[in-house]
């Protein structure tokens, strides 16, 4: 399909979408916590792909590459989305009867939701670390490919975040 | 026995891990618009690749369309290649009936292939019998989704389709009750950067095993 592409044939990267739509859809809403967002992301995202894909001639790789500008345009989603939150957030305490409220409604949907709930009040960069080691399942060569940082920070990065949903679940989970 | 403690921190850690990020690895689905809206900009954009040949035009030569003229006795030939396939497709169904049941009930998913000189028909097996849909989507289908279903048969939870493949390489996937995106279990997957298995197979006069 790979090749289809680069010969012309622009209506068979139909088919690389529908091939790696489902796998960037998880990480995309888990990382932003939003379908509408993750909408938005992917459709950029995959339009960079097109417009990029003669960098990306080994259909081997054609994932990995993938998942690097995905990646790429959650944070940069999140960056704009952090400074449009500062700019028209000011009030912390605000804020915090936001999340309070939210977390008392929650508590009466299920475990899921919690999940979600706590992931998305992790600092982006762990949220990433986690997903893409105990959601994506890849090893830390995998992701520390994809993301461009070393495999000691990533380490240390999963861990902060395990840690910090082990806080934030633990009314949740009675173990 | 005393449990060594260090065993035990890592065992609770793994248990809780898995029950946090187990509800993260249900699948989501994205507004069903998000392709057509993605291939309009695509189509907006025009072709950014030409084709490697000058006279293609913008057409790649797959899709062209081409008159071949074929004569009688080469019709005939063709034609008898094809039923040629079907007849074996058929006879190495009858001949395996009762034993490929069997390897079936043992196995989650096999497949065996048929080949000629033409066509080469590939049949693929899956086994769940929790499964309410079963389809399969490769490169051959571009990935789509309700265009090839297995069918079910009349052992239970055993559900099969038979696909018409050129030669080559070619991946697929199964997809169950609509979500559940799996590789075909019984065969050797390959797993790329994405982490997104699928399987592999090679169709072609000296190759029928997936690789």
């Amino acid at each position: 399909m790979i090749a289809a592409v680069l010969a012309g044939d622009a209506e068979s990267f139909a088919g690389l979408v529908r091939r790696y739509q489902d796998t960037c859809t998880r990480f995309a809403v888990r990382m932003l916590g939003s379908r509408a967002d993750a909408d938005d992301v992917l459709q950029a995202a995959f339009m960079r792909a097109y417009r990029g894909l003669r960098g990306c001639q080994d259909r081997e790789r054609f994932g990995g590459w993938l998942y690097q500008i995905v990646v790429n345009e959650c944070r940069t989603f999140a960056s704009r989305q952090k400074k449009r939150e500062l700019r028209f957030i000011a009030d912390n305490e605000a804020i915090d009867r936001a999340v309070a409220s939210a977390s008392e409604h929650e508590m009466e949907k299920d475990l899921g939701t919690h999940v979600e709930l706590a992931l998305g009040m992790l600092p982006a960069e762990q949220r990433e670390a986690f997903l893409l080691k105990y959601v994506e399942e890849l090893s830390y060569e995998e992701i520390s490919g994809i993301t461009g940082v070393g495999i000691s920070a990533l380490k240390m990065r999963v861990k902060r975040a395990c840690d910090g949903l082990r806080d934030l679940l633990e009314g949740v989970y009675h173990d | 026995m005393i449990e060594d403690p260090s065993d035990s921190r890592d065992a609770h850690d793994a248990a809780f891990l898995e029950r946090v990020a187990g509800p993260l690895r249900a699948p989501e689905l994205l507004d069903e618009t998000f392709e057509a809206r993605l291939m309009e900009k695509v189509r907006l954009e025009g072709s950014l690749y030409r084709p490697a040949s000058p006279t293609a035009g913008s057409t790649s030569w797959w899709r062209t369309e081409r008159a071949v003229r074929v004569s009688p006795l080469r019709g005939l030939a063709v034609a008898a290649g094809l039923a040629g396939v079907i007849a074996l497709s058929t006879l190495a169904d009858d001949s395996r009936s009762g034993s490929e049941s069997l390897a079936a009930a043992k196995s989650p998913a096999a497949m065996a292939a048929a080949r000629s000189d033409t066509v080469h028909v590939v049949r693929f097996v899956f086994v769940d019998s929790r499964a309410s849909t079963v389809e399969i989507v490769g490169d051959f289908n571009a990935w789509t989704r309700g265009v090839t279903r297995l069918e079910r048969s009349a052992a239970p939870g055993v559900w099969s389709a038979s696909v018409a493949l050129p030669a080559g390489r070619h991946e697929y996937a199964f997809i169950i009750n609509g979500s559940r995106w799996i590789a075909d279990p019984r065969a050797p997957t390959t797993s790329d950067d994405f982490g997104t298995e699928s399987t592999v197979i090679h169709v072609g006069p000296s190759q029928q095993s997936t690789t």
